[in-house]
Protein backbone atom coordinates (compact mmCIF):
# COMPACT_ATOMS: atom_id res chain seq x y z
CA UNK A 1 0.00 0.00 0.00
CA UNK A 2 1.18 3.25 -0.96
CA UNK A 3 0.14 6.27 1.01
CA UNK A 4 0.65 10.04 -0.69
CA UNK A 5 2.19 12.37 1.30
CA UNK A 6 0.34 15.56 1.15
CA UNK A 7 1.67 18.94 2.29
CA UNK A 8 -1.83 20.33 3.65
CA UNK A 9 -3.17 23.88 3.72
CA UNK A 10 -1.11 26.93 5.15
CA UNK A 11 -2.23 30.56 5.07
CA UNK A 12 -1.64 34.46 5.40
CA UNK A 13 -4.36 36.57 4.96
CA UNK A 14 -3.40 39.03 2.52
CA UNK A 15 -0.80 37.26 0.89
CA UNK A 16 0.05 33.97 -1.46
CA UNK A 17 2.53 31.36 0.17
CA UNK A 18 5.44 30.40 -2.44
CA UNK A 19 7.52 27.48 -2.19
CA UNK A 20 10.82 26.38 -3.94
CA UNK A 21 10.86 22.69 -5.31
CA UNK A 22 11.22 19.86 -2.94
CA UNK A 23 14.54 19.06 -0.84
CA UNK A 24 14.85 15.78 -0.04
CA UNK A 25 16.37 14.68 3.67
CA UNK A 26 16.27 11.39 3.08
CA UNK A 27 17.27 9.33 0.08
CA UNK A 28 14.85 7.63 -2.60
CA UNK A 29 13.11 4.50 -1.00
CA UNK A 30 14.63 5.11 2.60
CA UNK A 31 12.75 3.52 5.38
CA UNK A 32 11.66 6.80 7.81
CA UNK A 33 10.45 6.69 11.04
CA UNK A 34 7.04 8.09 11.85
CA UNK A 35 8.38 12.27 13.09
CA UNK A 36 11.46 12.10 10.96
CA UNK A 37 11.61 14.78 8.65
CA UNK A 38 12.31 13.93 4.78
CA UNK A 39 12.32 17.39 3.04
CA UNK A 40 11.90 20.73 3.21
CA UNK A 41 11.33 23.96 0.82
CA UNK A 42 12.42 27.29 0.91
CA UNK A 43 8.56 29.77 1.61
CA UNK A 44 8.15 33.38 0.43
CA UNK A 45 5.30 35.63 1.05
CA UNK A 46 4.07 37.65 -1.73
CA UNK A 47 1.16 40.14 -1.41
CA UNK A 48 -2.08 40.05 -3.02
CA UNK A 49 -3.21 42.75 -4.95
CA UNK A 50 -2.00 46.62 -3.36
CA UNK A 51 0.98 46.21 -1.07
CA UNK A 52 -0.12 46.42 2.49
CA UNK A 53 0.21 48.84 4.89
CA UNK A 54 3.07 48.35 7.51
CA UNK A 55 5.78 45.80 7.63
CA UNK A 56 4.60 42.84 6.15
CA UNK A 57 4.72 39.34 8.20
CA UNK A 58 7.87 38.21 8.96
CA UNK A 59 9.74 41.38 7.65
CA UNK A 60 12.75 40.66 10.01
CA UNK A 61 12.88 36.95 9.32
CA UNK A 62 14.15 36.62 5.69
CA UNK A 63 14.95 32.75 6.15
CA UNK A 64 11.75 30.73 6.05
CA UNK A 65 11.32 27.47 5.74
CA UNK A 66 8.75 24.21 5.97
CA UNK A 67 10.35 20.85 6.94
CA UNK A 68 7.38 17.46 6.67
CA UNK A 69 7.74 14.77 7.71
CA UNK A 70 5.69 11.83 8.09
CA UNK A 71 2.61 10.93 10.86
CA UNK A 72 3.97 7.16 10.14
CA UNK A 73 7.44 5.36 9.49
CA UNK A 74 7.97 3.50 6.55
CA UNK A 75 9.67 3.75 2.86
CA UNK A 76 9.75 6.99 1.17
CA UNK A 77 9.13 7.00 -2.70
CA UNK A 78 10.19 10.32 -3.96
CA UNK A 79 7.92 11.94 -6.93
CA UNK A 80 10.75 13.40 -9.01
CA UNK A 81 8.27 16.19 -10.58
CA UNK A 82 8.72 17.74 -6.98
CA UNK A 83 12.45 18.13 -7.07
CA UNK A 84 13.31 20.06 -9.97
CA UNK A 85 16.67 21.04 -8.63
CA UNK A 86 19.20 23.92 -9.17
CA UNK A 87 17.84 27.26 -7.97
CA UNK A 88 14.13 25.98 -8.50
CA UNK A 89 14.39 24.16 -5.71
CA UNK A 90 15.73 27.26 -4.07
CA UNK A 91 13.25 30.02 -5.26
CA UNK A 92 9.44 30.45 -3.84
CA UNK A 93 8.68 30.05 -7.51
CA UNK A 94 5.56 27.28 -6.69
CA UNK A 95 2.15 28.53 -4.95
CA UNK A 96 1.88 26.39 -1.91
CA UNK A 97 -0.95 23.83 -2.56
CA UNK A 98 -2.78 22.14 0.25
CA UNK A 99 -3.27 19.09 -2.15
CA UNK A 100 0.57 19.01 -3.65
CA UNK A 101 1.68 15.35 -3.33
CA UNK A 102 5.34 15.36 -2.38
CA UNK A 103 6.09 11.51 -2.63
CA UNK A 104 4.57 8.60 -1.35
CA UNK A 105 5.11 6.41 1.57
CA UNK A 106 4.93 2.55 2.06
CA UNK A 107 3.96 2.54 5.25
CA UNK A 108 5.94 -0.51 7.50
CA UNK A 109 3.31 -1.13 9.82
CA UNK A 110 5.41 -0.73 12.95
CA UNK A 111 2.95 1.54 14.80
CA UNK A 112 -0.69 2.39 14.94
CA UNK A 113 -1.74 5.06 12.19
CA UNK A 114 -2.66 8.16 13.95
CA UNK A 115 -6.16 9.81 13.83
CA UNK A 116 -6.75 11.24 10.50
CA UNK A 117 -5.22 11.31 7.22
CA UNK A 118 -2.12 9.10 7.30
CA UNK A 119 -0.68 10.81 4.51
CA UNK A 120 -1.27 14.19 6.25
CA UNK A 121 2.21 15.42 6.66
CA UNK A 122 3.30 17.07 9.53
CA UNK A 123 4.75 20.36 9.13
CA UNK A 124 8.18 22.42 11.17
CA UNK A 125 8.45 25.69 10.24
CA UNK A 126 11.18 27.01 10.47
CA UNK A 127 12.23 30.91 10.31
CA UNK A 128 15.51 32.63 11.17
CA UNK A 129 16.62 36.55 11.56
CA UNK A 130 19.59 36.99 9.55
CA UNK A 131 22.83 38.54 11.82
CA UNK A 132 22.96 41.03 8.46
CA UNK A 133 21.04 40.68 5.33
CA UNK A 134 23.87 40.33 3.49
CA UNK A 135 24.32 36.80 4.76
CA UNK A 136 22.52 35.09 1.87
CA UNK A 137 23.09 31.77 2.26
CA UNK A 138 21.38 28.84 0.23
CA UNK A 139 22.64 25.51 1.71
CA UNK A 140 20.80 23.45 3.90
CA UNK A 141 18.13 23.77 6.69
CA UNK A 142 17.99 27.66 8.76
CA UNK A 143 21.24 28.47 6.42
CA UNK A 144 24.06 31.22 7.27
CA UNK A 145 24.12 33.51 10.50
CA UNK A 146 20.93 33.48 12.40
CA UNK A 147 20.44 36.13 15.41
CA UNK A 148 17.03 34.29 15.98
CA UNK A 149 16.06 30.97 14.86
CA UNK A 150 13.08 29.51 15.69
CA UNK A 151 10.97 26.56 14.97
CA UNK A 152 7.33 25.94 15.47
CA UNK A 153 4.66 23.33 14.77
CA UNK A 154 2.41 24.13 11.96
CA UNK A 155 0.56 21.27 10.74
CA UNK A 156 -2.73 21.13 9.95
CA UNK A 157 -4.15 19.83 13.54
CA UNK A 158 -1.13 20.69 15.01
CA UNK A 159 -2.09 23.98 17.43
CA UNK A 160 -6.02 24.21 17.91
CA UNK A 161 -7.62 27.34 16.11
CA UNK A 162 -7.47 29.91 17.97
CA UNK A 163 -4.01 29.18 19.75
CA UNK A 164 -0.70 29.66 20.06
CA UNK A 165 2.16 26.89 21.06
CA UNK A 166 3.86 26.99 24.21
CA UNK A 167 7.34 29.05 23.17
CA UNK A 168 10.47 28.52 24.74
CA UNK A 169 13.29 31.04 24.54
CA UNK A 170 17.31 29.14 24.68
CA UNK A 171 19.34 31.98 25.77
CA UNK A 172 22.15 29.87 26.86
CA UNK A 173 25.74 28.99 25.68
CA UNK A 174 27.17 25.58 23.58
CA UNK A 175 25.66 23.40 26.53
CA UNK A 176 22.05 24.35 25.21
CA UNK A 177 22.60 24.13 21.93
CA UNK A 178 23.16 20.90 20.65
CA UNK A 179 19.85 20.11 22.93
CA UNK A 180 17.30 22.49 21.69
CA UNK A 181 19.01 23.11 18.02
CA UNK A 182 19.92 19.62 17.68
CA UNK A 183 22.45 17.80 15.33
CA UNK A 184 21.46 19.64 11.85
CA UNK A 185 20.72 22.82 14.32
CA UNK A 186 16.79 22.83 13.13
CA UNK A 187 15.13 21.78 15.77
CA UNK A 188 14.54 18.33 14.08
CA UNK A 189 14.58 16.43 17.61
CA UNK A 190 12.22 18.41 19.40
CA UNK A 191 9.99 18.04 16.75
CA UNK A 192 10.29 14.37 16.24
CA UNK A 193 9.55 13.88 20.38
CA UNK A 194 6.23 16.35 20.66
CA UNK A 195 3.49 16.82 18.80
CA UNK A 196 1.57 18.78 21.19
CA UNK A 197 1.60 22.52 19.99
CA UNK A 198 5.51 23.71 20.60
CA UNK A 199 7.56 26.89 19.22
CA UNK A 200 11.89 26.80 20.58
CA UNK A 201 13.23 30.22 19.53
CA UNK A 202 17.37 29.83 19.68
CA UNK A 203 19.26 32.74 20.31
CA UNK A 204 23.19 32.17 19.61
CA UNK A 205 25.87 32.88 22.28
CA UNK A 206 27.90 35.17 20.05
CA UNK A 207 29.35 37.71 20.13
CA UNK A 208 27.69 38.52 23.48
CA UNK A 209 27.32 35.65 25.43
CA UNK A 210 23.70 35.62 27.51
CA UNK A 211 25.01 35.92 30.96
CA UNK A 212 22.33 37.42 33.35
CA UNK A 213 22.97 41.18 33.56
CA UNK A 214 23.56 41.03 29.73
CA UNK A 215 19.67 39.99 29.66
CA UNK A 216 19.06 42.46 32.38
CA UNK A 217 20.89 45.72 30.68
CA UNK A 218 18.86 44.59 27.90
CA UNK A 219 15.48 44.47 28.92
CA UNK A 220 16.19 47.72 30.75
CA UNK A 221 18.33 49.55 27.68
CA UNK A 222 16.33 52.93 27.16
CA UNK A 223 16.72 54.15 23.22
CA UNK A 224 18.67 57.11 24.75
CA UNK A 225 21.33 54.48 26.12
CA UNK A 226 21.36 52.50 22.87
CA UNK A 227 22.20 55.60 21.09
CA UNK A 228 24.87 56.15 23.69
CA UNK A 229 26.22 52.63 23.64
CA UNK A 230 26.60 53.35 19.61
CA UNK A 231 28.08 57.02 19.97
CA UNK A 232 30.94 55.60 22.40
CA UNK A 233 31.53 52.28 20.17
CA UNK A 234 32.04 54.60 17.47
CA UNK A 235 34.41 56.96 19.21
CA UNK A 236 36.08 54.21 20.41
CA UNK A 237 37.24 52.80 16.95
CA UNK A 238 37.76 56.04 16.18
CA UNK A 239 40.23 56.78 18.57
CA UNK A 240 42.21 52.82 17.90
CA UNK A 241 43.06 54.44 14.07
CA UNK A 242 42.11 52.19 11.43
CA UNK A 243 40.08 49.56 12.17
CA UNK A 244 40.06 46.63 10.53
CA UNK A 245 37.38 44.44 8.56
CA UNK A 246 37.66 42.60 11.40
CA UNK A 247 36.49 45.53 13.75
CA UNK A 248 33.80 47.08 11.86
CA UNK A 249 32.13 43.56 10.93
CA UNK A 250 32.21 42.50 15.38
CA UNK A 251 31.38 46.07 16.25
CA UNK A 252 28.20 45.53 13.82
CA UNK A 253 27.20 42.39 15.42
CA UNK A 254 27.51 43.49 18.93
CA UNK A 255 25.43 46.62 18.17
CA UNK A 256 22.49 43.96 16.41
CA UNK A 257 22.69 42.04 19.40
CA UNK A 258 22.82 44.87 22.10
CA UNK A 259 19.74 46.90 20.44
CA UNK A 260 17.79 43.05 20.88
CA UNK A 261 15.78 42.34 23.44
CA UNK A 262 14.73 38.29 22.78
CA UNK A 263 12.91 38.12 25.86
CA UNK A 264 10.32 40.81 24.95
CA UNK A 265 10.44 39.24 21.73
CA UNK A 266 6.60 38.54 19.94
CA UNK A 267 6.15 35.73 17.11
CA UNK A 268 4.75 36.06 13.54
CA UNK A 269 3.29 32.81 13.28
CA UNK A 270 1.92 30.56 10.06
CA UNK A 271 -0.54 28.27 10.03
CA UNK A 272 -3.16 26.05 8.26
CA UNK A 273 -5.99 28.68 9.76
CA UNK A 274 -4.33 31.74 8.94
CA UNK A 275 -1.66 33.94 10.36
CA UNK A 276 -0.98 34.90 13.91
CA UNK A 277 0.88 36.43 16.55
CA UNK A 278 2.09 35.05 19.80
CA UNK A 279 3.09 36.70 22.45
CA UNK A 280 6.68 36.95 23.86
CA UNK A 281 8.23 33.10 25.20
CA UNK A 282 5.93 31.33 27.89
CA UNK A 283 9.66 29.75 29.37
CA UNK A 284 12.97 31.21 29.24
CA UNK A 285 15.69 28.23 29.26
CA UNK A 286 19.14 29.95 30.82
CA UNK A 287 22.76 27.68 31.06
CA UNK A 288 24.31 28.25 34.24
CA UNK A 289 27.51 27.83 32.49
CA UNK A 290 26.64 31.12 30.88
CA UNK A 291 27.92 32.92 33.88
CA UNK A 292 31.38 33.69 34.00
CA UNK A 293 33.66 34.65 37.40
CA UNK A 294 34.38 37.56 35.96
CA UNK A 295 32.69 39.99 33.53
CA UNK A 296 32.93 43.35 31.50
CA UNK A 297 31.49 46.23 32.58
CA UNK A 298 31.68 49.85 30.72
CA UNK A 299 33.69 52.07 32.97
CA UNK A 300 31.05 55.22 31.79
CA UNK A 301 28.02 53.84 30.51
CA UNK A 302 27.75 50.95 33.08
CA UNK A 303 26.21 48.01 30.85
CA UNK A 304 27.74 44.52 30.56
CA UNK A 305 28.60 42.51 28.19
CA UNK A 306 30.44 38.64 28.09
CA UNK A 307 32.38 37.40 25.39
CA UNK A 308 33.29 34.23 25.30
CA UNK A 309 37.22 33.95 24.59
CA UNK A 310 36.86 32.21 21.65
CA UNK A 311 34.71 34.49 19.81
CA UNK A 312 37.02 37.64 21.25
CA UNK A 313 39.39 36.19 18.21
CA UNK A 314 36.93 37.71 15.90
CA UNK A 315 37.62 40.93 16.72
CA UNK A 316 39.79 43.27 15.05
CA UNK A 317 42.64 45.18 17.08
CA UNK A 318 40.30 48.50 17.26
CA UNK A 319 37.22 46.41 19.00
CA UNK A 320 40.94 44.98 21.24
CA UNK A 321 41.77 48.10 22.30
CA UNK A 322 38.21 49.53 23.25
CA UNK A 323 37.28 46.14 25.33
CA UNK A 324 40.49 47.15 27.31
CA UNK A 325 40.57 50.48 27.31
CA UNK A 326 36.56 51.10 27.51
CA UNK A 327 35.36 48.42 30.23
CA UNK A 328 36.74 47.14 33.66
CA UNK A 329 36.68 43.25 34.65
CA UNK A 330 34.35 42.94 37.31
CA UNK A 331 35.22 39.71 39.57
CA UNK A 332 31.74 38.32 40.67
CA UNK A 333 31.18 35.61 43.74
CA UNK A 334 28.25 33.35 43.98
CA UNK A 335 26.43 35.48 45.90
CA UNK A 336 26.34 38.51 43.33
CA UNK A 337 25.28 35.70 40.38
CA UNK A 338 22.65 35.09 42.98
CA UNK A 339 21.65 38.28 43.29
CA UNK A 340 21.72 38.76 39.38
CA UNK A 341 19.86 35.85 38.90
CA UNK A 342 17.25 37.16 41.17
CA UNK A 343 16.66 40.56 39.53
CA UNK A 344 16.59 38.84 36.12
CA UNK A 345 14.04 36.58 37.14
CA UNK A 346 11.95 38.95 38.56
CA UNK A 347 12.53 41.39 35.44
CA UNK A 348 11.43 38.71 33.54
CA UNK A 349 8.17 37.88 35.50
CA UNK A 350 7.10 41.81 35.33
CA UNK A 351 7.89 42.29 32.17
CA UNK A 352 6.37 38.83 30.44
CA UNK A 353 5.72 36.55 33.08
CA UNK A 354 7.42 33.94 31.68
CA UNK A 355 9.19 31.04 33.62
CA UNK A 356 12.82 30.39 33.85
CA UNK A 357 14.22 27.08 33.70
CA UNK A 358 18.00 26.65 33.76
CA UNK A 359 20.67 23.90 33.48
CA UNK A 360 23.01 23.80 36.24
CA UNK A 361 26.44 22.17 36.01
CA UNK A 362 28.66 19.34 35.84
CA UNK A 363 30.05 19.22 39.17
CA UNK A 364 32.67 16.29 39.39
CA UNK A 365 35.48 15.01 37.02
CA UNK A 366 37.01 11.27 36.53
CA UNK A 367 39.94 13.32 35.96
CA UNK A 368 40.51 14.82 39.44
CA UNK A 369 42.06 13.33 42.45
CA UNK A 370 41.97 15.66 45.00
CA UNK A 371 43.54 13.48 47.92
CA UNK A 372 43.31 17.15 50.39
CA UNK A 373 42.17 20.46 49.95
CA UNK A 374 44.67 21.68 52.16
CA UNK A 375 46.81 23.23 49.15
CA UNK A 376 44.22 25.48 47.50
CA UNK A 377 43.67 28.71 49.11
CA UNK A 378 39.76 29.78 49.96
CA UNK A 379 37.49 30.26 49.30
CA UNK A 380 37.94 26.92 47.07
CA UNK A 381 35.43 27.93 44.54
CA UNK A 382 38.12 31.14 43.12
CA UNK A 383 39.99 28.24 42.13
CA UNK A 384 38.36 24.54 41.92
CA UNK A 385 35.99 24.40 38.83
CA UNK A 386 33.73 21.65 40.53
CA UNK A 387 33.87 23.40 43.90
CA UNK A 388 32.24 26.42 42.19
CA UNK A 389 30.20 24.66 40.39
CA UNK A 390 28.88 22.55 43.20
CA UNK A 391 28.55 26.12 45.02
CA UNK A 392 26.76 27.58 42.11
CA UNK A 393 24.36 24.38 41.41
CA UNK A 394 23.45 24.93 45.71
CA UNK A 395 22.58 28.33 44.61
CA UNK A 396 20.35 27.64 41.77
CA UNK A 397 18.49 25.38 44.77
CA UNK A 398 18.39 28.74 47.07
CA UNK A 399 16.82 30.45 44.52
CA UNK A 400 14.17 27.80 43.11
CA UNK A 401 11.34 27.59 45.84
CA UNK A 402 10.88 31.77 46.02
CA UNK A 403 11.21 32.43 42.33
CA UNK A 404 9.55 29.41 40.88
CA UNK A 405 12.80 28.50 39.37
CA UNK A 406 13.00 24.83 36.95
CA UNK A 407 16.11 23.39 37.48
CA UNK A 408 17.09 20.80 34.58
CA UNK A 409 19.99 18.83 36.67
CA UNK A 410 23.02 17.85 34.16
CA UNK A 411 25.42 17.61 37.56
CA UNK A 412 22.85 14.36 38.25
CA UNK A 413 21.83 13.34 34.79
CA UNK A 414 25.05 13.12 34.09
CA UNK A 415 26.48 11.20 36.96
CA UNK A 416 24.10 8.47 36.21
CA UNK A 417 24.79 7.95 32.62
CA UNK A 418 28.63 8.65 32.68
CA UNK A 419 30.24 11.96 32.90
CA UNK A 420 33.53 10.76 30.99
CA UNK A 421 31.34 8.98 28.35
CA UNK A 422 28.89 11.82 27.83
CA UNK A 423 29.89 15.08 28.88
CA UNK A 424 33.36 14.94 28.47
CA UNK A 425 34.35 18.13 28.93
CA UNK A 426 31.91 18.86 31.39
CA UNK A 427 29.92 21.34 29.07
CA UNK A 428 29.18 19.39 25.40
CA UNK A 429 27.10 16.59 25.65
CA UNK A 430 26.47 12.92 23.93
CA UNK A 431 23.80 12.59 21.50
CA UNK A 432 22.24 10.32 24.43
CA UNK A 433 22.62 12.59 27.09
CA UNK A 434 21.19 15.32 25.17
CA UNK A 435 17.95 12.94 24.41
CA UNK A 436 17.74 12.69 28.31
CA UNK A 437 17.82 16.74 28.42
CA UNK A 438 15.37 17.22 25.57
CA UNK A 439 12.24 14.74 27.67
CA UNK A 440 13.17 16.88 30.47
CA UNK A 441 12.50 20.33 29.16
CA UNK A 442 9.56 18.58 26.90
CA UNK A 443 8.27 17.37 30.78
CA UNK A 444 8.66 21.39 31.86
CA UNK A 445 7.53 22.50 28.65
CA UNK A 446 4.15 19.84 29.15
CA UNK A 447 3.22 21.09 32.91
CA UNK A 448 3.85 24.53 31.50
CA UNK A 449 1.04 23.83 29.22
CA UNK A 450 -1.40 22.61 31.86
CA UNK A 451 -1.19 25.69 33.87
CA UNK A 452 -2.28 28.11 30.84
CA UNK B 1 42.86 14.56 23.32
CA UNK B 2 46.74 14.16 21.89
CA UNK B 3 48.30 17.18 23.93
CA UNK B 4 48.52 19.43 26.76
CA UNK B 5 49.18 23.36 26.62
CA UNK B 6 51.50 24.40 29.77
CA UNK B 7 49.61 27.41 31.07
CA UNK B 8 51.52 28.24 34.14
CA UNK B 9 55.08 27.21 35.86
CA UNK B 10 55.02 27.39 39.45
CA UNK B 11 58.07 25.86 40.51
CA UNK B 12 61.74 26.45 38.97
CA UNK B 13 64.76 24.05 38.78
CA UNK B 14 66.45 23.81 41.74
CA UNK B 15 63.12 24.32 43.94
CA UNK B 16 62.31 22.19 46.74
CA UNK B 17 58.85 20.94 46.82
CA UNK B 18 56.57 19.37 49.63
CA UNK B 19 52.77 18.33 49.37
CA UNK B 20 50.88 20.86 48.62
CA UNK B 21 52.63 22.77 46.42
CA UNK B 22 51.47 23.81 43.04
CA UNK B 23 53.99 22.74 39.99
CA UNK B 24 51.84 24.06 36.62
CA UNK B 25 48.49 24.48 35.04
CA UNK B 26 48.05 22.97 31.60
CA UNK B 27 45.11 22.97 29.49
CA UNK B 28 43.24 20.34 27.47
CA UNK B 29 41.84 20.63 24.55
CA UNK B 30 39.39 17.34 23.29
CA UNK B 31 38.83 18.85 19.90
CA UNK B 32 40.82 19.50 17.12
CA UNK B 33 40.54 23.04 18.36
CA UNK B 34 39.38 25.15 15.73
CA UNK B 35 39.46 28.60 16.75
CA UNK B 36 35.98 29.82 16.15
CA UNK B 37 34.08 26.88 17.15
CA UNK B 38 33.49 26.58 21.39
CA UNK B 39 36.66 24.07 22.03
CA UNK B 40 35.93 21.29 24.56
CA UNK B 41 39.13 22.53 26.67
CA UNK B 42 39.56 21.94 30.56
CA UNK B 43 41.57 23.33 32.68
CA UNK B 44 43.88 21.60 35.88
CA UNK B 45 46.49 22.35 38.07
CA UNK B 46 48.98 19.66 39.14
CA UNK B 47 49.88 19.55 42.65
CA UNK B 48 53.16 17.64 44.45
CA UNK B 49 52.10 14.91 46.84
CA UNK B 50 55.58 14.00 48.30
CA UNK B 51 58.65 16.13 49.39
CA UNK B 52 61.24 16.30 46.35
CA UNK B 53 63.76 18.60 44.26
CA UNK B 54 62.77 20.00 41.05
CA UNK B 55 66.02 18.88 38.48
CA UNK B 56 64.64 20.22 35.56
CA UNK B 57 62.04 21.34 33.34
CA UNK B 58 61.71 20.00 30.39
CA UNK B 59 58.92 22.26 29.37
CA UNK B 60 57.80 26.00 28.93
CA UNK B 61 54.75 28.07 29.21
CA UNK B 62 53.40 28.27 25.84
CA UNK B 63 54.64 25.17 25.19
CA UNK B 64 52.26 21.70 23.77
CA UNK B 65 53.25 18.50 24.84
CA UNK B 66 52.01 15.17 23.85
CA UNK B 67 50.23 12.43 25.66
CA UNK B 68 53.30 11.07 27.67
CA UNK B 69 55.81 13.83 27.09
CA UNK B 70 58.13 13.42 29.70
CA UNK B 71 57.71 17.08 31.34
CA UNK B 72 60.28 17.38 34.67
CA UNK B 73 62.62 15.53 36.57
CA UNK B 74 62.89 15.23 40.24
CA UNK B 75 64.78 13.76 42.68
CA UNK B 76 65.57 13.55 46.74
CA UNK B 77 68.25 16.33 45.74
CA UNK B 78 68.97 19.13 43.17
CA UNK B 79 71.83 17.68 42.21
CA UNK B 80 72.26 14.26 40.53
CA UNK B 81 71.81 12.75 37.03
CA UNK B 82 69.14 14.35 34.85
CA UNK B 83 69.94 11.70 31.87
CA UNK B 84 68.83 8.38 33.06
CA UNK B 85 65.25 6.89 32.94
CA UNK B 86 63.16 7.52 35.51
CA UNK B 87 63.06 5.49 38.45
CA UNK B 88 59.47 6.02 38.93
CA UNK B 89 56.50 8.69 38.61
CA UNK B 90 56.04 11.18 41.14
CA UNK B 91 53.03 11.98 43.15
CA UNK B 92 50.53 14.57 42.11
CA UNK B 93 47.23 15.72 42.39
CA UNK B 94 45.00 16.96 39.82
CA UNK B 95 42.19 19.49 40.10
CA UNK B 96 40.10 21.00 37.62
CA UNK B 97 40.97 24.47 37.72
CA UNK B 98 38.83 27.72 36.97
CA UNK B 99 40.65 29.51 34.02
CA UNK B 100 42.77 32.60 35.21
CA UNK B 101 44.52 35.77 34.37
CA UNK B 102 47.71 34.35 34.97
CA UNK B 103 47.51 31.76 31.99
CA UNK B 104 49.20 31.32 28.71
CA UNK B 105 46.20 31.91 27.38
CA UNK B 106 45.12 34.64 29.85
CA UNK B 107 44.83 38.09 29.42
CA UNK B 108 47.91 39.11 28.31
CA UNK B 109 48.02 36.62 25.42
Amino acid sequence: MEIPLRLGPLKVEGYTIHRSGVRWLCEAGQMCRAHQAIAFFNLTLEPVGARQKGPSPFAEERELQVVCAPRVGGRVLYDSAAAPGGYLSVLGINLWEADTVLGHLEPDGSAAEPEGDPGQLRLLMLAGRRMTPLVDVHSGLLPGWNGRSRGWWCGPGETPVGETPVTLLSLGICDVTGVIMGEQCAFLEMFRAETAPTQFVFIPDHPIAPAAPVLLDQLERTDAQLRAITTDLQAGLARAGTPTANDWMFAGTMLATLEQCPIRDSYDLISPSGFTKSKPANAILLSLNSEPPTMLRHKTLGYHIHILRHHQNAAGPAIRNWLATAFESVPRTTADIKKDYESLIDAIAKSTGARVLVLNRMSTSGDENISTYAPFDSPLSATLANIASKELNLMLHDIAPGRNLAIIDIDAIAADIGGSEHLPDGMHQSREMQEILRAEILHFLNDLRLER
Amino acid sequence: MTEALIECLYAAPGSTLKTGDKLLDLSVDLSGNFAQDCPPISYFRIIIREAIVLRELRVARGESCPVGHLIALFGSTADGATDQPPQRGIRIATAGIIHHGGMWTGNDH
